[in-house]
């Protein structure tokens, strides 16, 4: 009789697995650090009337909503696709365990990703934040991450087919960079203007920002932590509720 | 040796049998019921799988294999009846049975970006298999794989993917096979040398859940076979004792092309000549 393997080693050959997609997946992975930090080095002259604490909060949001949307989002709907979920899930594993270890690697793009922007505004923009900021920005952006990652399982719970979900997660991903960012300056209008400041666009670049510009948090901020985790919980819940692993599952 | 009544229902001839289960059973599946909202795909299925022994399961598109395999490989969560895989209630100790079955699924794959060395790695970990060097090494040579072993998956051939495939569900040497549909794609030599690999599975002691849409190789590799149609089993017997029990059925003599019945017109004449989709 075969006994259950320890939980352990499941979860350690699962991450072993997954990392190594992820780093065969590498290049997408650079096109995806690409958009922000492209945006931050051109940002540059707008850095005086902006503040250097408004431009790396929006890159590492464009950056969360890119590892969200473009990168979880997408693998997940592949994967699920080609059977690899149905072949895992007919193994002695707790299901839990396979979307624990892909979460696992996304936390770690989520870090990679900011560091990369913390490394980029320091050197390209000399923006310099202190130890605490650059703590504070990489717990936000956990936290802002949670938000895109839930929205990108809403996407693969809505839609079964892979291409649909690369073309929605594609659209979706367009839309929150372009309303996001030119209706946060205004050029799309004040009510817009308005509108993006509580969208999950608005309120994870708040939370990023107060959170690496220490001593800027307010009552505002924490109204956008709230929204933010309510934008989180709602997303992954209505994501996992939706969810099938298989694209034939009835 | 002990034995339990099993209740098999037996739609052709509209009455029930009662036949004997012996112990040994490496797989139970007793009055099974499948259900998608309104449509029944799976009517009080019963059937079993001993050790040693290569069990069969027909029928046409949308008869209900599938199902059946997807509530075995506890994929699905069926409306009633039970499942038992050596011993392990699928629903209730549902890891114990997995950890007792090797699945090669009929539309599976493993990340592409993966080659065969770490597909082995990932899944001697999942299944708890201390996998040596020396054991790697064994497994690749027997499948003819050493040469390839650092190709990606997606970079493999059809036959070689199911070669992978199959030395994944076997890699725990677990009581229960389950192949669905494990040679459609492949050449006549590779799925003779798929057969052979079955025969000495079973040889070794393992049980086979087999589903097929060719009646060669039912014929060629089973000990027993069940057709099922409609959600509901038909006949089950060896596959010589089904072509005798049906040989003189106008159905299926209307189904034989060279005055010879064979397993494929008695299933024809079972399942109807009606193409399904």
């Amino acid at each position: 009789m075969q006994a259950i393997p320890p939980t352990s080693t499941v979860l350690s050959s699962l991450l072993r697995a997954d990392l190594t997609t992820q780093w065969r997946n590498r290049k997408s992975f650079m096109l995806i650090l690409l958009v922000p930090v492209v945006i931050l080095l051109s940002w540059k002259p707008a850095i005086d009337k902006l503040g250097g604490t408004f431009v790396l909060g929006t890159c590492l949001t464009l950056g969360l909503i890119a590892i969200g949307l473009m990168g979880y989002s997408n693998s997940v709907a592949r994967d699920r696709d080609k059977g690899v979920f149905q072949r895992l899930r007919v193994a002695p594993l707790p299901t839990w365990s396979i979307m624990v270890s892909r979460l696992a690697i996304q936390l770690m793009l989520i870090f990679l990703m900011a560091t990369a922007v913390f490394i980029a505004g320091s050197y390209f923009d000399k923006i310099t934040l202190s130890a605490s900021g650059y703590i504070m920005g990489y717990l936000a952006s956990i936290m802002g991450g949670a938000v895109y990652l839930g929205l990108g399982q809403m996407i693969v719970g809505l839609i079964k087919n892979a291409e649909t979900v690369h073309s929605t997660s594609r659209l979706v991903y367009f839309v929150f960079i372009m309303v996001g960012m030119l209706g946060e300056l205004g050029v799309l209008g004040k009510e817009i203007a308005e509108a993006v400041l509580w969208s999950p666009y608005g309120t994870v670049k708040h939370i990023i920002a107060s959170s690496i510009h220490t001593g800027s948090w307010d009552v505002s901020a924490s109204k956008a932590l709230v929204a933010t985790i309510g934008y989180a919980v709602v997303f992954s819940g209505l994501g996992i509720k939706w969810f099938k692993w298989s694209g034939s599952e009835k | 040796m002990k034995t339990k009544m099993v209740t098999q229902t037996d739609s052709s001839h509209k009455q029930v049998i009662n036949m004997h289960v012996q112990s040994q059973a490496v797989l139970e599946v007793l009055n099974l019921n499948v259900k998608y909202e309104d449509f029944h795909a799976v009517k009080n299925v019963s059937f079993s799988v001993q050790e040693g022994e290569i069990f069969g399961l027909l029928g046409p598109n949308g008869a209900g294999k599938t199902s059946c395999l997807s509530a075995v490989e506890g994929l699905l969560v069926p409306e009633s009846g039970e499942i038992y895989v050596a011993g392990y209630d699928v629903k209730k100790q549902g890891l114990l049975a997995r950890a007792n079955m090797g699945v090669q699924l009929q539309a599976t794959s493993f990340q592409p970006e993966l080659n065969v060395m770490e597909i082995l790695k990932l899944y001697s970990g999942i299944y708890g298999v201390d996998l040596t060097k020396e054991k790697m090494d064994s497994i690749l040579n027997n499948i003819n794989l050493r040469e390839s072993r650092s190709k990606k998956f997606g970079q493999l051939s059809g036959g070689q993917q199911q070669r992978v495939s199959l030395v994944i569900a076997l890699i725990h040497e677990p009581k229960l096979v389950l192949l669905d549909e494990p040679t459609t794609g492949l050449d006549p030599q590779a799925r003779r040398q798929l057969w052979e690999r079955m025969e000495a599975l079973r040889n070794m002691g393992h049980g086979i859940l087999l589903t097929t849409h060719s009646m060669e190789e039912a014929e060629a590799v089973c000990d027993r076979v069940s057709i099922i149609d409609h959600g509901q089993i038909i006949n089950t017997d060896t596959p010589g004792g089904l072509i005798d029990k049906h040989r003189n059925n106008p159905e299926v003599i209307r189904a034989s092309r060279k005055g010879k019945i064979t397993l494929e017109d008695v299933f024809i004449g079972l399942t109807g000549s009606q193409v399904r989709v």
